[in-house]
């Protein structure tokens, strides 16, 4: 050994790069700990009682009770699983038609504006779930809603309805607008990369253009369809706004929503093993749909028809079609994204005065003016941006160094990084704040209830980096990385110098990305919600939970344009349409 | 200069281990230009990238300028960035997002000790002018051309004065016109800075115009190596041969030999003279390089071979004929002017009796 180290030192004082190793051994250390550690502490949790005891409190003791609890519960059995598999199963089918629908409509007719459709159709999923949740209780209310108001007075009805937000049909139409944009992106990106002379040949063996839909198109994509598909699977499976605003009223139980209630009880302490237990069994249904999900994206790449290759794609006329397609736009578009707006800014100057019963005399800026006073509004707008910001940058830099790891280095237990990454896409939220809340209840370090178990507990959507990452790392050559090397630069210049600069704007892109989803979120800082770390999705709701319709709306119309200039950055990666359109 | 000794080199796939080279080893000395010459696969690139430590061979022994960089009987491998080289990529790899000046000042600003900057800046001018791109300095670099990005490369991979030079199929990616220019530069700025350098390539004019020795790579292995004329003229074996150059090569036997000169047997009973050190009874392949091959209406000596033309292509300076040898299809190369048609019968002459005779 001696001997080696003197022998290198003759050959040149070589040194191996200790950056190269300590900078990606950190990084994969710290994924491990914000995904692996809060999930190791809920399964703990699950098996450790009495019940409203934490897994580490004097007094704790090993048991099953809380495990057998959940399989034997009626109402587990009898209504929180019907409820989320009717919840889910409703969901996926409305989302896909619709979607499905509107991607044919957009991509290969000869829709008029087609780039305005498609805009405002992406548009809605900027806004935060609970924003469009109030402004869609504001709409279809069985007795105050403007939908239903308007079709009483069209045709003399009296009494409530007909439309009625609050049932399960009314809870799987407010969620299926929101994830339909999810779908529509994916679906409209494979139509437009589908080679047209498939359908052309179709079509010229004599096929109708519904046929040729039928037969050609939609074979052809469906096994790009599954991913996207299963991925609504799993966004509407750990759904947590929608049932409590909407399900809640309903008595709808879906499983995100019965663990809340463990926390939470109506009397009593909270279950934290009881909450970690009914976990168990929903994270591995979780686990599951992804196993399904990767399954699906890798056998789509295998697929040689649908390409990544945009053709130019010639447009059906609508026909005697028009009519009908257009009015299915109108109707959508008017449900997911110019009624609720139109509701949501009417109220914050009306509250709950709908149009033709009010004068102007009834508006007030009452709404917007008391903010600005409300120590509460200012530290929920900083703890916004602050945990948004913090942990959109927290898992960026650490899911393009993970990524970098997985592609890049050849460093042992990658593959088992990677998996352990993925994962994250599967955990639902409640499930992660539940964890998170566990083990930091239970670790003296004094971050329960501050913004910064917010900034921890976003931090686990490891995966949304890691794959965006991946993708633009696997476009840099690797030997520019090599010729920086051989250039004589050290790793970390090489690293700062080349390979930064280079995925500086997919980094960017997974930044802003991470940005708006940590601005929307809900579940998490809901369900760890303390006096101090209030954000501005919570507040929203508390705000209409009180009573106060103006001063939420006003909120919600604010986190609008909080949020709507990044539209203007986004489009650049959501929206690049081809040129030819 | 640079010294590869027993190198060894193996990669995980998913039909086991690849041995991909094995047990190479080559001399470069000081000033020199040395090319790897093999088909696609051979190992060329993993041999270069061995020794520029960008691959770590699982044994052997590399040494650059006096140091050894890798012994993997003393542990020692020293990372890329402490040897003393400059590669151009088969892909060049030029930074993006740096313009020319700074994707060749590159080497010079990560360099330690620090150098002044006004060195830099004149040491990079001078090397552009070396390579004639001073007047694109400021060019961003997705605008080059394909020979422009050669240059650059070249100009980032000489700009520290490594001691070794390492080019990966340095022309493979320019078409054939530009390819024809850059390797007269090539070849002529090598020897103006007088580089010692290590280049791999799979086109065989490329590397015997350009390298005074050539290795040719067959399987992970050397096949032979040697000046590019001692290869050419006397190739070791029927891979080499062929890889040299479109030949002809016909299945034989040696009927009698008195040691340095011997009787071989072709064809049906056909016979003629060829130097070869290989005794009487040996089962051989005949080596017959087309434009070798003197083309004769009547028999000129006793030992030329029977041979009918099947068709005549004019190309210009030359025909390009098609032949069969009692059978066995033959490619011969004449003068344009030589007076023959398709359906006669010819006499075939080698010009050279050495270096036909290859162990079958
Ligand atoms: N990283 C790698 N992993 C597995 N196989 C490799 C790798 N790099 C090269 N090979 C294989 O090694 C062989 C030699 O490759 P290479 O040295 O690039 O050949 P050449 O440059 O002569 O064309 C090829 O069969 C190639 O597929
Ligand atoms: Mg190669």
């Amino acid at each position: 050994m001696k001997r080696t180290a003197k022998q290198a030192d003759d050959a040149g004082h070589f040194r191996r790069d200790w950056l190269s190793v300590l900078v990606p051994a950190a990084g994969a250390l710290a994924a491990v700990y914000l995904i692996a550690a809060p999930l190791a502490m809920l399964i703990y949790a699950a098996f450790r009682g009495p019940a409203d005891f934490l897994p580490f409190e004097d007094g704790a003791q090993w048991t099953l009770d809380n495990v057998i609890a959940v399989f034997t519960d009626p109402i587990m059995l009898g209504r929180v699983l019907p409820d989320t598999l009717i919840f889910v199963a409703g969901t996926v089918t409305l989302t896909t038609l619709m979607a499905m629908v509107l991607a044919w409509i957009v991509e290969r007719t000869d829709l008029a504006a087609r780039n305005v459709w498609f805009a405002i159709i992406i548009f809605p999923t900027l806004a935060p779930i609970v924003v469009k949740a109030i402004a869609w209780i504001l709409l279809m209310s069985p007795n105050a809603g403007w939908a239903n108001l308007a079709l009483r007075g069209l045709f003399g009805w009296s009494g409530e309805g007909p439309i009625n937000i609050f049932s399960m049909p009314g809870l799987i139409l407010c969620q299926a607008l929101a994830t339909t944009p999810f779908v529509f992106l994916q679906l409209s990106a494979a139509l437009r990369s589908m080679n047209p002379m498939l359908e052309e040949a179709s079509r010229g063996a004599g096929a109708s253009p519904f046929t040729t839909f039928r037969k050609v198109t939609l074979p052809v994509l469906l096994p790009g369809l599954l991913a996207p598909i299963i991925l609504v699977t799993l966004i509407t499976f750990e759904q947590f706004e929608l049932p409590l605003i909407v399900g809640l009223p309903a008595r709808i139980n879906v499983f995100a929503f019965r663990i809340y209630n463990e926390l939470n009880p109506a009397s009593g302490l909270p279950n934290y093993g009881g909450a970690a237990a009914i976990s168990l069994p929903f994270l591995a249904l979780g686990l599951l749909a992804l196993v399904a999900y990767n399954y699906a994206i890798r056998h789509a790449d295998k697929f040689v028809t649908v390409t990544g290759k945009a053709f130019a794609q010639k447009r059906l006329p609508l026909g005697r079609w028009r009519i009908p397609a257009y009015a299915f736009m109108t109707i959508y578009v008017a449900l997911s994204a110019v009624l609720p707006v139109g509701i949501l800014v009417w109220t914050s100057f009306f509250g709950f005065t709908p149009p033709g019963k009010a004068t102007w005399a009834d508006a007030t800026l009452a709404g917007y003016a008391s903010f600005f006073s409300n120590p509460v509004f200012w530290r929920a707008v900083f703890n916004s941006f602050l945990v948004a910001g913090l942990s959109a940058l927290i898992v960026t830099l650490l899911g393009g160094l993970i990524a970098w790891i997985v592609v890049r280095s050849k460093a042992p237990g990658r593959g088992l990084l990677d998996a352990l990454t993925f994962m994250s896409l599967g955990i639902p939220a409640v499930i992660a704040a539940l964890a998170v809340m566990v083990l930091y209840l239970s670790l003296p370090i004094g971050v329960y209830g501050t913004v910064w178990i917010l900034v921890i507990a976003y931090s686990y959507r490891l995966a949304t980096a890691t794959r965006l990452s991946r993708a633009t790392i696997m476009q840099v050559h690797k030997e520019l990385e090599e010729a920086s090397e051989a250039a004589g630069a050290r790793w970390l210049t090489t690293q700062a110098r080349i390979l930064l600069p280079l995925l500086a704007p997919g980094l960017m892109s997974a930044f802003l990305l991470l940005f708006i989803i940590g601005m929307r979120e809900f579940t998490i800082p809901f369900v760890l919600y303390s006096q101090d770390n209030v954000v501005l999705s919570v507040l929203i709701w508390q705000l209409f939970q009180g009573g106060q319709p103006a001063h939420s709306a006003a909120l919600g119309t604010l986190m609008l344009l909080m949020v709507a200039p990044i539209i203007f950055f986004a489009r650049r990666f959501l929206v690049a349409r081809g040129s030819g359109d | 200069m640079l010294t590869v000794s027993s190198l060894q080199k193996s990669f995980a796939t998913d039909q086991g281990r690849l041995n991909v080279i094995d047990d190479v080893s080559f001399d470069v000395p000081e000033g020199q230009c040395y090319a790897l010459l093999g088909p696609s696969g051979c190992g060329k690139t993993t041999t270069l990238r061995c020794v520029a430590g960008l691959e770590e061979p699982d044994s052997g022994r590399i040494e650059i300028a006096g140091r050894v960089v890798y012994d993997s009987a003393l542990g020692i491998n020293v990372p890329t960035h402490q040897r003393p080289i400059g590669i151009v990529f088969q892909s060049y790899a030029i930074w993006p997002h740096m313009d020319v000046f700074e994707n060749v000042a590159y080497p010079l600003r990560v360099a330690r000790p620090r150098i002044p900057k006004a060195e830099i800046e004149q040491r990079v001018m001078d090397v552009l002018a070396l390579v004639g791109m001073k007047d694109v300095a400021r060019r961003p670099a997705p605008r080059l051309s394909g020979g422009q990005q050669q240059r650059v490369a070249l100009a980032r991979a000489i700009v520290r004065r490594p001691a070794l030079l390492l080019l990966d199929e340095p022309l493979s990616n320019l078409d054939a016109m530009l390819r024809e220019q850059m390797r007269k530069e090539l070849a002529d700025l090598i020897a103006r800075i007088g580089v010692t350098a290590l280049f791999v390539t799979h086109d065989q004019a490329e590397a015997l115009s350009l390298a005074a020795r050539v290795a040719v790579m067959h399987k992970g292995k050397i096949a032979q190596e040697g000046a590019p004329r001692d290869i050419y003229s006397q190739p070791r074996n029927v891979f080499v041969a062929e890889f040299l150059g479109a030949s002809n090569i016909l299945d034989g036997r040696i009927i009698s030999s008195d040691g340095a000169q011997a009787l071989v047997e072709v064809g049906a009973g056909q016979r003629l003279r060829a130097k070869t050190p290989l005794p009487a009874g040996s089962a051989i392949k005949l080596l017959l390089r087309p434009e070798r091959l003197s083309v004769s209406l009547h028999k000129p000596v006793d030992d030329s071979l029977r041979a009918q033309v099947s068709s005549v292509g004019f190309t210009g300076p030359t025909v390009d004929c098609s032949l069969t040898l009692d059978g066995a299809p033959i490619r011969v190369v004449a003068p344009a002017d030589t007076p023959i048609k398709a359906g006669d019968e010819v006499w075939l002459t080698p010009l050279d009796r050495n270096g036909m005779v290859l162990a079958a």
